[in-house]
């Protein structure tokens, strides 16, 4: 702990930062708290205080179909950080990472194909071409 | 710049691998399960970039970036698998599995 | 990458080319037999592949992978298994319609898995071979996903080896922060600059073993396999208890190999002592089993048990002892496996011991081939089972290893009992309502010729063990 003086300068800045942020949260919420005007009664304790009032429970289920797009956002979305971890070492890696990155993309894209086929891309319709993905979830 | 510590750092992640495996021995709920074996994962990540970064090597976060893929992997096909198990049986309690814990 | 690396990955290259190709046919045109052959052809092609490359060994292909005779014997004995697998399964899923291509996508995808794991030189490509086997094997446990307990099986399984992956990852950072490197070589010559063992790397290391010790399904960490091994589809189940047990069990045998045990030390005695249990819990529990699944999963347990054996015992008596009791051991788990797929798929009904009364009457065939594949297990002489024990029994007595030798055989005669309760049973008197139902054709062309291969290698190798002894000592005694 006998370097934590010699760092202080570096760390003013970010001191300062969350002083503001914290005076910022609490001036805010305090302002509102004493100009704010307050009158209860009709739909001003539901969730949306304009006024309109909700119907049903927010616990609703959801159709397994967004399970399914999000998780082909997170396969593909990781399988783009290898993309990016190439992008920054192109001039290093030279043909070889090219011709690399050229089979990986090609072993993706006709990941995207099968998914294409079997309809597990399809969105709405509930009829699939075959049975497959859409089936399982 | 203000360098941590690699003990203290390693220490972090055994602590949150403990959870981690606290976790899923004492939950019941799958999905709390499978959230355990998540922190788990990151712990171990966690190692992986410490001790990368003591040898000053780009490694450690090249095995962090696979297990993020890993774990995505595992999730998407976990949580249909899970989905299958709640369809089947309407709950997400492991001891409701035939015969329970072993 | 040179001309050469490729060359030597071919056995890889085609495997992960194929698992490509099915998925392209799958996406054009779903047929069931195209599927498996190519599968089969391309599995095929791999063992031939192996046995080209074989020359050009030993080779490090990259920092990651290592192409020597050790990894190419056992690469092709995971590639034959593959086979064998694929025809064990278009048999068993030759009477279902849904959506029974996939199994040999994943399939080909464990294997590949499987086969990166007994080649890998470093942490990055063991932890990566043993995703890709353990994320298709989460698939093919859950295959039968309008079963519940296909599905059960599935979250079992994953939450067991998601858990067991987390300590092997842990394991690995805490050895890569002490040693400054990831590869398996490298490490140990680093090592003269390092303490030995101090307690980051003890600590790393038993993180290690309690991983593997969950994919081997060893005594403290074998919980859920008998609920796994009953509910997975058959040949998802003949998979994991060949394939992927034998493949993380190679990986071990390599490591501990290359950084050495040292005898006396906290982890030889640990390891002595997961051996004991696994080899006597494993047939005490078979023993109170009612059904034959679970039974052989008990037994798989007590198996791995044996094979540790080879593993304290080091040397090169050792490795051609675990090399001649893998190949036993695949040949006969898979052959019994594949019958009660046979079975299964064709007269469906319950797996209990009791449900098998009379099964040989009904098929001799398949009931002499189940017979000589659970002698093969029991270890009963002319098959290969009993060569791979003798030759266990011998490493283990050269180095003087005489209490685990003693419990390596008291521990099977209690095997004997459950194997040979299943025998009997198989022989006894068929029940009366049942007699109709040998009608159906007993097996299919492929399943017929797997099962036939299979039991007779059985006991060639039983009965003659002299060629693939010289193949092993070649390959793997070096």
């Amino acid at each position: 702990m006998s370097g934590a003086e010699l760092n202080i300068p570096a760390l003013w800045p970010f001191v300062v930062y969350s002083g503001v942020v914290i005076f910022m949260a609490i001036g805010m919420l305090g302002t509102s708290y004493i100009l704010g005007e307050r009158h209860r009664g009709g739909a001003m304790g539901q969730p949306y205080e304009c006024g309109i009032v909700p119907t049903g429970s927010a616990r609703l289920r959801h159709s397994a179909k967004f399970y399914l797009i999000a998780v082909f956002f997170v396969i593909f979305d990781l399988e783009a950080v290898f993309v990016f971890a190439w992008a920054v070492a192109v001039r290093e890696s030279g043909w070889a990472g090219y011709a690399e990155m050229l089979i990986f993309i090609g072993i993706l894209l006709s990941a995207l194909v099968y998914l294409w086929r079997i309809g597990a891309l399809e969105w709405g319709s509930r009829h699939t071409p075959r049975r497959g993905a859409e089936d399982s979830l | 710049m203000i360098t941590v510590p690699i003990e203290h750092v390693i220490l972090m992640a055994a602590i949150l691998f403990s959870l981690g495996l606290t976790g899923v021995l004492a939950r019941r709920n799958v999905l709390f399960i499978l959230l355990s074996i998540e922190v788990m994962l990151n712990a171990a990540g966690i190692a992986f970039v410490a001790a990368g970064a003591r040898w000053a090597q780009a490694d450690g976060q090249i095995m962090f970036l696979f297990i993020l893929t890993m774990a995505a992997a595992e999730v998407a096909v976990g949580l249909a698998i899970i989905l299958q198990y709640y369809r089947h049986t309407g709950t997400l309690d492991v001891d409701a599995m035939g015969g329970g814990r072993r | 990458m040179v001309r050469g690396d490729f060359f030597i990955l071919l056995p890889l290259i085609i495997t992960g080319g194929a698992a490509v190709a099915v998925m392209l046919l799958i996406s054009f045109r779903r047929s069931h037999l195209a599927t498996a052959t190519v599968t089969l052809v391309a599995l095929g092609a791999a063992v031939i592949s192996v046995i080209c490359v074989a020359a050009a060994a030993p080779r490090q292909a990259s920092a990651l992978l290592i192409l020597d005779s050790y990894a190419l014997f056992y690469m092709g004995l995971i590639f034959a298994a593959g086979c064998a697998v694929t025809m064990i399964a278009y048999d068993y899923f030759e009477r279902q319609t849904d959506h029974r291509e996939e199994f040999y996508l994943l399939l080909l995808l464990a294997t590949l898995g499987s086969a990166v794991l007994v080649s890998s030189n470093h942490f990055a490509s063991l932890f990566l071979g043993l995703e890709i086997l353990s994320v298709s094997l989460y698939a093919l446990i859950a295959f039968h996903r309008e079963r519940l307990p296909s599905v059960e099986a599935g979250v079992r399984y994953l939450i067991l080896a998601a858990a067991s992956s987390a300590f092997l990852l842990f394991g690995m950072a805490l050895i890569y922060l002490e040693r400054g490197d990831m590869t398996f070589f490298r490490s140990t010559q680093i090592a003269s600059g390092v303490p030995a063992w101090s307690p980051l790397l003890l600590a790393g290391t038993a993180l290690l073993i309690v991983g593997i010790g969950f994919k081997l399904a060893l005594v403290p960490f074998h919980m859920w396999t008998p609920d796994i091994y009953e509910g997975a589809p058959p040949p998802a189940t003949a998979f994991i208890a060949s394939v992927s047990k034998g493949a993380a069990f190679v990986l071990l045998l390599r490591y501990v190999t290359l950084f050495g045990l040292h005898s006396g030390s906290v982890q030889s005695a640990a390891i002595a002592a997961i051996a004991v249990a696994s080899m006597f819990f494993g047939n005490l529990l078979a023993l109170r089993e009612e059904k034959v699944r679970r039974v052989l999963a008990y037994s798989s347990i007590a198996h791995m048990g044996y094979l540790l054996v080879a593993i304290l015992a080091a040397g090169p008596l050792a490795a051609v002892a675990a090399g001649y009791y893998l190949v036993a051991y695949f040949t006969s788990i898979i052959g019994s496996f594949g019958i009660i797929s046979v079975r299964e798929g064709r007269e469906g009904g319950g797996d209990a011991v009791s449900d098998y009364r009379g099964y040989a009457w009904r098929h001799p065939w398949l009931g002499g081939a189940f017979t000589a594949m659970l002698l093969s297990l029991a270890g009963i002489p002319i098959t290969a089972g009993f060569v791979g024990k003798f030759y266990l029994l011998a490493a283990g007595l050269e180095s003087s290893l005489r209490l685990l030798v003693v419990v390596l055989v008291a521990s099977s005669a209690i095997g004997l009992f459950y194997y040979l309760r299943i025998i009997i049973t198989l022989y006894g008197p068929p029940e009366a309502e049942r007699q109709g139902a040998a009608i159906t054709p007993a097996v299919s062309l492929a399943g017929g010729v797997a099962l036939t291969a299979l039991t007779f290698l059985l006991i060639w190798f039983g009965a003659y063990p002299a060629p693939l002894l010289r193949l092993i000592q070649a390959m793997v005694g070096g």
